[in-house]
């Protein structure tokens, strides 16, 4: 069926209102091309057999430390309060330490690590609950990136670039395989905070970039209206909304008889997802349908804005089809105070992180979700009084789920966590191992923008690392 | 109202169309044979030395006939001796050109092509965007009396060269709102559209160029052309980076309004903006003008560097004065040669080198996360008679002796001052060293020092290149005068990009489709004597901007219809024969401003500070440093035109997002036209929008007359400039008939609905008639009709 359709079935079934009756009937007598929704350029024909249909991306905002995290440094611990070796500091460039250069000391790590799970990895026991999930994820220990201040460090983990008015990777995810709903955007961004200070996320972190802006996420509020204008105006009923659509699709099925323009069939479909978005959205966001012991997984409060109430968000849009649903978490921004800090974003996300993994595990669902946890950079092993600088030579994070090798542990740090001494992985190495597990080969994603083929990946050579993959 | 197609004409076309549209007879080497070279060979045999493989390069004629470490890659006339033909048709994959891995391919149509090319000699012609351009001969068409000007001639010779015939015309009422629309942004009230209809009727040419006219010399004009200039420059209210807050640049907005409408030219324009501070005694204008230097956005980020940040800005402000002037991506060089053009990254810091005496060190030291941030250098500007009272006060505060008494005056000035508005202006400092960033890194200090330079192609005898010394540094307002200069400099250039950009908005594609590229990954023209001949016109009439405008909208290609077969889409789906006009949703600002001015809400007030709309609650809640609240203006800000709107670069308002207005971090040369369930939502619930609507209703009920049948009318005529036809009559009557019952049981719904925003709710009117006439309002601001220009 068309949007130009003759007999087409209007918003409004059970009122006396019915445009569709008298004046409709008779007007449509002729199609017009609807718009192709849902599928992208792939359409089905895969580089390699995916793995993931969809993608959650854990954004820990402002860097979270690996040496509180996954990255034990015993040599760190018995260098704490020592002056930290020149040899490791010498040319490099700091970001709010510069000024210090010449009194940079070692801080030890903060929390003591354990032995987790049947794969045995050390982790930090400042997150019991991720760590008990430690047989699901693979952590990586050797990411470094190139951007030292926040706002840049995020836009090339998301874009792959730190030019302004690049895609992000969920606008190019919807790009390259379209989304499995027609009722919610195929790309969702939440954020929530708590635990340090928060650094701004600026909206150009999901934007479409030169991609055509039906591609870019779409943020959903904690508070107020879950998106921007999805509730009818005061007095306006579903009703009333269900006959103004019935009529402003009508004039328009009227306007595209006279013109022939697929701009018409395209928007009465919009007007269509528009009024189907008024109800499926509440109806995602309204989660008074789950059951007691899966709020308590979690720890989520309905209608609290936490972490943990967009984790379960997060598996409601998993489960309606939404291709790219990123949580940030702006909370890992440990200047001062990296031991308090850390205790209370742990207190926010270790067992809302934990639950996602487990109740998507148990659902069925973890083997074609594909779950990216971590920050824009890490930290310095030098203190800053009590807390860590941004750093951008050695960083960690994990994934886990769709075709990721549980249990595994990729690259390391020098003695000290300053350098990656063994197995580099780049911001650009991540973003290909992601599309990769989505059956795409990063090389091919391409679009033509000012003349060029760009892709998420870039102009540098950028590596599956298959060493996680099952 | 458009009639349906098809034209008596078109059957005839019709037989004459193909699905590819393939060249004349000669193979045209920068139209048909540089897109294919740049885009799957360049990269690795082009300009870059960096990343040349066989020291074979294919972007010259030298090397592509003298070949590198094999056989000749291209015998001029020989294509079977060529190794180039016997690369491309490899069966072997070691052989095979361009290599598998680069998952680039060859089509059996390029192939073809390089074939015949190198068979007709193997010419290379110079990039088309750096030859100047020069005046060609108008051509000579058969259809004599179809022709208004010499546009009409350049594109009538093409379509029937390709044995295609132009549309009919628009129908009148269609190119009076196309009219209005394109020139100022706004819709034609019914009395402008009657009067026009009328005057059509005897004679439409007459009544067009009268139309032009009047509206070139409406203050809306500026208004309108401002919004696509500032796209361009990046214009917007907000740092960008960071935490972004506020900073003081409205004036700059407003100079560049009053510049469209005083029709400067165009080279002054330029250099006011640019090197407004260096011009001799320069005055208050082109002080503002030089804002544009501060447009960029920028940090103050605890922890940010002003060595990297230097390095970030200056490299901005080369992407921005080359795609804004030069319609080149010299961004590229920031890190290595460009791969395709001939911009090295030489070129790139010589012209940051340019930009390198702007007083920069202010604003890191005192940047603060205040609203609005500090960011000196700025200038006060007031109003004639606070400018008066502050002189005077000022010297009566020298005069003072008495401590209150100076405390007194010193109040009196603040008071004063705070009535004025301050705005970011340029300021010249001796300028910092510039270095060439190896990879574009700001720690590698080991890059060559330069200095201010044209790039090394383009600048001709006088690079600027010469050895530093006392006077022969060049300046900013040498580049504006080079990028302005059509003998000496680079003004053909640059009058061609902003001549083809006034295209696109007047027929929706450029003639060079790509308006942010004119390189050799840009397409060429479709009709490249018609851009040289605009362009020529352009800086030949001194560089005047009415009249290029008036030369493309009193065309008769201007008037014809946008219908057009399905065929004819197919065809030409950019229509860039210009066998049609363009039809498309108006741009975000404009969507604004025409339901506000169909409500009859819009204020009509000139310049001032950024206006604030209502916006959803808590959208800025992700800003710090420090958090942010939002205050919708209260009063006439709040339905001032689009233009005007509060620019918020990291949270751009939402309706401005949904409707593809950017978010000016980067120069915009074209919009996206997207159309999405987002935007039906804000069309549907936004505020503004609704508050538009039950204003609407409001006037509806008042000045249509007592019947439903005239307020329809009413209603029709002021959003579409047409009554509306039986069928809409009736299902207009069937909307309201189904509104009036529901809320007639709901009277404390109907008085919610029209109490939306801050206009007065009329006490006078029944809350449930006036809701039903809301409904039907939201309907018609909601038809494509209403907010598609065609």
């Amino acid at each position: 069926m068309t949007p130009l359709d003759i007999n087409r079935r209007t918003f409004l079934r059970n009122s006396s209102y019915s445009v569709g009756s008298a004046a409709l009937a008779w007007m449509l007598t002729r199609d017009l091309q609807a718009a192709t929704a849902g599928r992208g350029v792939i359409g089905g024909n895969f580089h390699y057999p995916p793995q993931a249909k969809r993608v959650i991306h854990l954004c820990m905002a402002g860097g979270p430390s690996h040496f509180e995290t996954l990255d034990e440094k015993p040599e760190l611990a018995r260098l704490g309060g020592e002056p930290m070796p020149e040899s490791f500091t010498k040319g490099q460039q700091l970001a709010q330490l510069q000024g210090k250069r010449n009194a940079l000391k070692c801080l030890a790590p903060q929390f003591e690590f354990r032995e987790s799970g049947e794969c045995g990895r050390r982790m930090s026991t400042a997150f019991p609950e991720i760590a008990s999930i430690a047989d699901e994820i693979a952590v990586i220990n050797s990411m470094h990136t190139e951007q030292i201040n926040h706002d840049p460090a995020h836009t090339f983990m998301n874009t792959g670039s730190i030019i302004p008015g690049r895609p992000s990777m969920g606008s190019w995810l919807l790009y390259g395989l379209g989304a499995d709903t027609d009722e919610l955007p195929g790309f969702v961004v939440m954020t929530s905070s708590g635990g340090g200070q928060d650094q701004p996320i600026a909206a150009r972190q999901w934007h479409s970039g030169f991609l055509p802006s039906k591609f870019q996420g779409v943020q959903f509020n904690s508070k107020g209206d879950p998106v921007h204008y999805v509730k009818s105006p005061p007095g306006v009923t579903r009703d009333d909304q269900a006959a103004l659509l019935d009529t402003i699709n009508g004039m328009n099925r009227l306007l595209g008889k006279r013109v022939n323009d697929a701009e018409i069939a395209t928007r009465i479909s919009q007007y269509e997802m528009a009024f189907k978005m008024q109800t499926s959205v509440p109806g995602l966001t309204d989660v008074s349908d789950e059951p007691q012991h899966v709020m308590d997984l979690y720890g989520a409060q309905p209608g609290d804005g936490s972490f943990a109430s967009n984790c379960l968000l997060a598996r409601r849009l998993a489960e309606r089809g939404v291709r790219f649903i990123q949580l940030y978490h702006r909370g890992w921004d440990h200047h001062g105070g990296v031991k308090k800090g850390i205790e209370t974003v742990s207190g926010h996300i270790d067992r809302a992180t934990a639950a996602l993994v487990k109740d998507l595990r148990d659902r069925g669902m973890l083997e074609d979700t594909l779950i990216i946890w971590g920050g824009e950079f890490g930290r310095t092993p030098m203190a800053q009084g009590s807390g860590r600088d941004h750093h951008i030579k050695a960083f960690s994070l994990w994934m886990a789920g769709a075709g990721i090798k549980g249990g595994t542990t990729y690259g390391a740090t020098d003695a000290l966590g300053y350098d990656v001494a063994k197995d580099p992985v780049s911001v650009h190495d991540l973003h290909a191992t992601m599309l990769h597990q989505l059956g795409i080969d990063h090389e091919r994603l391409t679009y033509k923008f000012q003349g060029l083929d760009f892709k998420l990946t870039g102009v540098e050579k950028a590596r599956v690392v298959k060493e996680i993959l099952a | 109202m458009e009639k349906p197609f098809p034209h008596p004409l078109w059957p005839l076309c019709l037989l004459w169309l193909t699905s590819a549209w393939l060249p004349a007879a000669e193979v045209d080497f920068n139209r048909d044979i540089r897109p294919i070279l740049s885009d799957k060979c360049f990269a690795c045999h082009g300009p870059d030395e960096r990343t040349r493989e066989a020291e074979l390069r294919l972007d010259t004629y030298e090397g592509a006939t003298e070949g590198g470490e094999f056989a000749i890659p291209i015998v001029p006339g020989k294509p079977d001796e060529s190794e180039v033909m016997a690369r491309i048709h490899a069966t072997d994959p070691d052989d095979l050109m361009p290599p598998p891995e680069s998952h680039k391919k060859l089509t059996a149509r390029e192939k073809d092509l390089l074939k015949r090319w190198i068979a007709e000699g193997a010419a290379y012609d110079p990039p088309w965007a750096y030859v100047p351009p020069a005046r060609h001969p108008v051509p000579e068409v058969t259809v004599k009396d179809w022709p208004v000007n010499w546009i009409d001639r350049f594109l009538l010779a093409n379509l029937e060269r390709e044995k295609l015939s132009p549309s009919p015309d628009a129908d009148a009422v269609t190119l009076v709102r196309r009219l209005h629309f394109d020139l100022l942004g706004l819709p034609p009230t019914p009395r402008e559209t009657d009067a026009f209809v009328q005057a059509a009727e005897n004679n439409p040419q007459a009544a067009v160029d009268r139309e032009v006219a009047r509206l070139l010399a409406s203050p809306h004009f500026g208004e309108r052309m401002a919004i696509y200039w500032l796209d361009l420059v990046r214009y917007a209210d907000t740092v960008g980076y960071h935490g972004d807050q506020d900073h003081n640049i409205s004036p700059y907005r407003d100079y560049v309004i009053d510049a469209f409408n005083a029709n400067l030219p165009f080279d002054q324009f330029s250099r006011e903006q640019l090197a407004g501070d260096l011009l001799p005694g320069s005055t208050v204008g082109q002080k503002v003008a030089s804002g544009y230097n501060r447009l960029l956005q920028t940090t103050h980020e605890g922890g940010a560097q002003p060595k990297e940040y230097l390095a970030i800005y200056q490299a901005d402000r080369v992407r921005n004065v080359s795609a804004v002037w030069m319609g080149a991506t010299v961004g590229c060089a920031q890190c290595h040669d460009h791969k395709y053009d001939p911009y090295t990254a030489k070129d790139f810091y010589s012209l940051a080198a340019f930009f390198a005496d702007i007083d920069e060190d202010q604003h890191f030291k005192v940047g603060s996360n205040t609203l609005p941030t500090k960011r000196p250098p700025e200038m006060l500007l007031l109003a004639p008679e606070d400018e008066a009272e502050l002189a005077a006060l000022k010297e009566e505060l020298a005069a003072a002796g008495d401590k209150d008494e100076k405390k007194r005056l010193q109040a009196k000035v603040a008071a004063v001052e705070k009535r004025g508005r301050r705005t970011m202006i340029t300021v010249a400092k001796p300028p910092r060293e510039v270095r060439v960033l190896p990879r574009g890194n700001w720690l590698d200090d080991t890059g060559a020092i330069v200095q201010p330079a044209y790039p090394h192609f383009l600048a001709g005898d006088d690079p600027g290149s010469g050895e530093p010394g006392e006077g022969s540094r060049l300046t900013r307002l040498d580049l504006a005068n080079w990028l302005t200069d059509p003998v000496d400099g680079t003004g053909g250039l640059t009058a061609r990009v902003f001549a083809n950009r006034l295209w696109a908005l007047f027929f929706g594609t450029g003639i060079a489709r790509d308006l942010g590229d004119f390189g050799g990954q840009g397409e060429a023209p479709v009709h490249p004597g018609l851009l040289d001949n605009l362009a020529v016109e352009f800086h030949e009439s001194g560089w005047d901007v009415k009249h290029l405008v008036k030369l493309m909208v009193t065309s008769r290609a201007y008037r014809q219809s946008s219908l057009a077969p399905p065929e004819m889409r197919e065809r030409d789906p950019h229509n860039q024969l210009v066998a049609r006009q363009s039809r498309f949703r108006l741009p975000a600002e404009m969507m604004r401003d025409n339901a506000l001015a169909i409500a009859g809400l819009l204020v009509n007030e000139h310049g001032g500070k950024s206006v604030k709309p209502y916006q959803p609650a808590g959208y800025y809640r992700h800003l710090n440093f420090p958090p942010r609240k939002y205050a919708a203006d209260t009063g006439a800000g709040q339905w001032r035109r689009g233009v005007y709107v509060h620019w918020q670069r990291q949270f751009l308002h939402p309706m401005l997002r949904a409707f593809d207005a950017p978010t000016r971090e980067e120069c915009t040369a074209e919009r996206p036209r997207s159309n999405t369930p987002v935007a039906a939502m804000v069309l549907l619930n936004d505020p503004t929008f609704l508050e538009a609507a039950r204003v609407f209703a409001e006037r509806i009920m008042r000045e249509g007359a007592a019947g439903e049948g005239d307020r329809l009318d009413f209603a029709y005529r002021h959003a579409v400039s047409r009554p509306p036809d039986g069928d809409e009559r009736r299902i207009m009557g069937e909307l309201l008939a189904f509104a009036r019952k529901d809320f007639q049981a709901r009277p404390e719904a109907a008085k919610a609905l029209v109490s939306t925003g801050q206009a007065p709710v009329p006490a006078d009117l029944d809350p449930v008639e006036h809701a039903a006439w809301t409904t039907a309002a939201r309907a018609i601001l909601n038809l494509a009709e209403t907010f598609t220009r065609n």
